[in-house]
């Protein structure tokens, strides 16, 4: 409102004070129009500044150049963005000054070739976000998320807080951030708007391994250099072993997935660590890797009245993942693979003896994809793509009595085959059909054809 | 004056008002109650409504026969179930009034819940084997007034014995002076301090068996009791932890060997119980309930126990029909494999399975998941060897476990009265 009440002052002077007075009203009239019209040019000129402003708050975020560097628009605008579109996504709208509102959803229909009556249509996400800039230097920027349309105490769907952390520039090179965050591992976690990646669903080494969207309560320093390295530290909080159910599939669709705390009464006694590093020397090359580590026991023996039964104290996760892509011309690949090891599982493990899910010792998961943008008009585009991925959330586990062990999970491996077509760069219809080399039903893996909308905004 | 906890001059507390207060005390057992709890306090330290708990559970002189106390059938060295192989217990001023249920054991109610249903459906919680208590003070009235255990029929019958019991002064020191006054406010005051009791006293929830020590990492288990452990829990095996969990809950309370739910497992009928001789006659456990009747669905179920103490079981199921546990075990994974082992035979020779619910309800017997997803002839879930197995491991489930000897002994925890 400041930028506005300046702008009107001065053409008010100008208007009444600043111009000698005219005897000729109509000639008056016509002057004061023109006037009118310049201060609606400016009105525009000033509103666009401010979105500006709030996407883009100084220059060395905006040139963040990777993924570990902060996002200060709306993480859409990302120019890691796992799929780009066609010309420049929205940034958002600006709500007045420093604040700028954005969001995106999602809706999914996923048809198993096999069992046609657990097809299955779904609202899956839509998401509303904001950035507000308190000065050059600091901003809070928020995400939150309704999942399943409907979020109540009869029905599935989830409302979560996925982001709010407060960021803090030192210099325009590097800065500090403090809050709940997306751990910056892979290229789908922290860039998994619908527009962002190809396929109707997220690919499973990054949900099934990488458990996106992956998000703790962590104080992280970030920073770049002018030769396109960009880096990313943190600690905070980890998973939680003490919530791990043997009985649930849950551990088996996704090891950390099932015991990440999102910041929800966190049990935080023992801190997680976690770095990334990303290289952009070369245009359209991306060149990566992350890990993150920390004990999950989170002391959960010596909680309560110290009946301790809990025999996983000391253990420790290590989730490392590494990753590359190549965008050039209309092509582009990428490839990732990350991997994980829990230890000290075995007394645990032997207390869940029989159980039809004890906690894997380690776990994986790769992918290979290409897209190529095959046709573009206008605004719009059409990007088929291909993807294999093959992922293992038990690929062994800690050795127990002869005979009583539990066999490592079978991989699975997934061929997915489809296109993105961009409306516009904020709006995406996508298609495809995936095909599992193993069926499990209780996981929902499966031959299937699925069919979904995106948008952002 | 002495100091009283829930009594107050008559003109500014009246009934209610007390018996609010006992409520209020009951959901707030402090330490002080706990420690008292044990009877070896109660002779030295000030009483509390947990040390008289402590004696009224063991007082016969408040039974119509004076040979009943509420430790005749839940002894205390028999994990608080019943000591002998009686499918029922009799009471009564004569001591012949036969029962209808088996005893179950009080050990770990003090983390059972009030009885409501599920998310989902399924009924849980809830005191007795049809859960028609709702807390454990609820369920403390049931034996003093039915007429097949202790008898006394009315509330006034109660207060008068209580007045004459040895700890009588104990009891108006803890309720005031003229609580024997109110016959009604009395018999509260009792069932008041017997649920203290068990909530509070150690050996009602010693956690002290072999597997509690193996879950807290002191001692391991044998390698025929992890198999047994491993079958116990497995679903294409024993299937057991499905209604009788083994595993921690989740705010770190090691687990009791129970889900609280209801199941009707089709147990034969037991002509041992006197009330069976009527043909028309049947235990319909939860349906049997005034406020259930209407729900023909839940006909059949009765509460599913805690496995802690199992092993120390001298009958087995709601209606005592099986002695020992690895006859128990058998049922389970050959009632429907092998039916002729347990139900009687018609005519034409066929087991007539489920004889212990009434024909039109036989469809609410639970034969959906393992091990009673089999049919005639199959293969049992378990073979004797496994069975053998499963007996070794829910033998850890018993309390007072001694690592020198390697034994185990639930009276070992239950101090001397």
């Amino acid at each position: 409102m400041k930028h506005h009440s300046i702008a009107l002052a001065v053409f008010a002077f100008v208007a009444l004070g600043g111009s000698p007075a005219r005897a000729d009203e109509a000639a008056l009239k016509a002057e004061v129009e023109t006037l009118r019209a310049e201060v609606a040019a400016l009105k525009d000129a000033v509103h666009q500044m401010q979105a500006d402003r709030g996407a883009a708050q100084k220059p060395a975020l905006v040139a963040a150049p990777a993924s570990t560097a902060p996002s200060p628009a709306p993480a859409p605008t990302s120019p890691l963005a796992a799929a780009p579109a066609p010309a420049v996504p929205s940034a958002g709208i600006a709500l007045g000054e420093g604040t700028t509102l954005w969001g995106y959803g999602q809706i999914d229909y996923n048809h198993p070739t096999a069992r046609g009556a657990d097809a299955q249509a779904d609202l899956t996400r839509a998401v509303l976000g904001f950035n507000h800039v308190f000065d050059e230097s600091t901003r809070v920027y928020g995400e939150l998320e309704w999942e399943h349309a409907i979020a109540s105490a009869d029905d599935a769907g989830e409302t979560e807080v996925e982001q709010l952390y407060i960021e803090h520039a030192l210099t325009p090179n590097y800065g500090v951030r403090a809050g709940l965050m997306l751990i910056p591992l892979g290229l789908l976690n922290e860039h998994h708007e619908p527009t962002q990646f190809y396929g109707v669903e997220r690919n499973f080494v990054e949900t099934a391994i990488i458990p996106s969207t992956w998000r703790e309560g962590a104080i992280a320093g970030y920073g770049s250099t002018d030769a396109g390295l960009s880096w990313n530290v943190g600690i905070g909080t980890g998973p939680n072993l003490g919530k791990w159910d043997p009985t649930s599939e849950e551990g088996r669709a996704s090891p950390l997935g099932s015991i990440h705390q999102e910041l929800q009464l966190a049990k935080a006694h023992d801190p997680s660590l976690f770095g990334a590093i990303n290289w952009q020397g070369v245009p359209g090359l991306t060149v990566g890797g992350g890990i993150f580590t920390g004990k999950i026991g989170q002391a959960t023996a010596k909680q309560g009245d110290g009946d301790a039964t809990f025999p996983a104290d000391d253990a420790r996760l290590v989730l490392g993942e590494a990753h590359a892509r190549w965008q050039t011309g209309p092509f582009d690949f990428a490839a990732l693979y990350t991997r994980g090891t829990i230890s000290d599982t075995q007394a645990l493990n032997l207390s869940f003896l029989g159980q039809p899910t004890p906690v894997p010792k380690s776990f994986w998961g790769s992918y290979v994809q290409g897209a190529w943008r095959a046709l573009e008009w206008n605004r719009s585009a059409l990007v088929p793509f291909v993807r294999y991925e093959a992922f293992n959330t038990a690929a062994s586990y800690a050795p127990q009595p002869q005979g009583l062990g539990t066999p490592p999970l079978p991989t699975e491996r997934v061929w997915t085959v489809g296109a993105n077509y961009y409306l516009n760069p904020n709006v995406v219809f996508k298609i495809d059909y995936q095909d599992f080399n193993r069926d499990d039903s209780a996981l929902g893996y499966g031959n299937r054809f699925d069919l979904g909308i995106g948008y952002q905004f | 004056m002495r100091q009283s906890i829930c009594g107050r001059p008559r003109d500014i507390a009246g009934r209610y008002g007390r018996i609010l207060c006992l409520v209020a005390l009951l959901a707030g057992l402090n330490a002080t109650s706990v420690a008292a709890a044990r009877g070896d306090v109660a002779a030295t330290a000030a009483p509390t409504p947990a040390s008289l708990g402590a004696r009224i559970f063991r007082d016969a002189s408040l039974s119509a026969s004076g040979t009943m106390a509420c430790s005749t059938c839940h002894d205390p060295a028999q994990a608080h179930a019943q000591n002998n192989t009686l499918a029922v217990q009799r009471g009564g001023a004569a001591s012949d009034v036969p029962g209808f249920r088996a005893t179950p054991s009080l050990r770990y109610l003090n983390l059972n819940l009030p009885f409501f249903f599920a998310k989902d459906g399924t009924p849980t919680g809830g005191f007795t084997r049809d859960g028609n208590a709702p807390t454990l003070l609820a369920q403390a009235q049931v034996p003093m007034l039915a007429g097949h255990e202790m008898a006394n029929g009315d509330a006034a019958t109660v207060a008068a014995r209580l007045s004459a019991a040895v700890y009588a002064q104990d009891f108006r020191r803890v309720y005031g002076d003229d609580i024997f006054a109110d016959a009604e406010l009395a018999l509260t005051a009792a069932q008041y301090s017997l649920a203290a009791y068990e909530q509070s006293a150690p050996e009602f929830h010693p956690f002290d068996s072999k597997f509690d020590g193996f879950l807290r990492g002191k001692w391991q288990l044998s390698p025929q009791e992890l198999r047994g452990f491993a079958l116990f829990n497995r679903p294409d095996k024993g299937n057991c932890a499905s209604c009788h969990p083994s595993t921690r809950q989740a705010d770190g309370t090691p687990p009791l060997f129970t889900d609280y739910s209801y199941d009707n497992l089709g147990v034969p009928r037991n002509a041992e119980i006197p009330a069976n001789a009527d043909a028309q006659y049947f235990d319909l456990g939860l349906c049997g309930r005034e406020d259930l009747s209407d729900r023909r669905d839940l006909c059949g179920q009765f509460k599913v126990p805690t496995l802690r103490n199992v092993a120390t079981r001298r009958v087995f199921f709601h209606n005592g029909y099986f002695h020992a546990l690895t006859e128990a075990l058998h049922f389970y994974v050959q009632r429907d494999t092998n039916p002729e082992k347990w139900y009687p035979l018609d005519a034409h020779g066929e087991a007539q399975k489920f004889n212990d619910v009434p024909a039109p309800l036989t469809r609410n017997v639970n034969s959906g998941e393992a091990p009673y997803n089999r049919g005639l002839g199959d293969r049992p879930a378990l073979s004797d060897a496994e069975i053998d197995d499963l007996i070794a491991f829910l033998g850890t489930l018993t309390d007072g476990y001694d690592p020198a000897t390697g034994t185990a002994d639930p009276a070992r925890d239950v101090p001397e009265p």
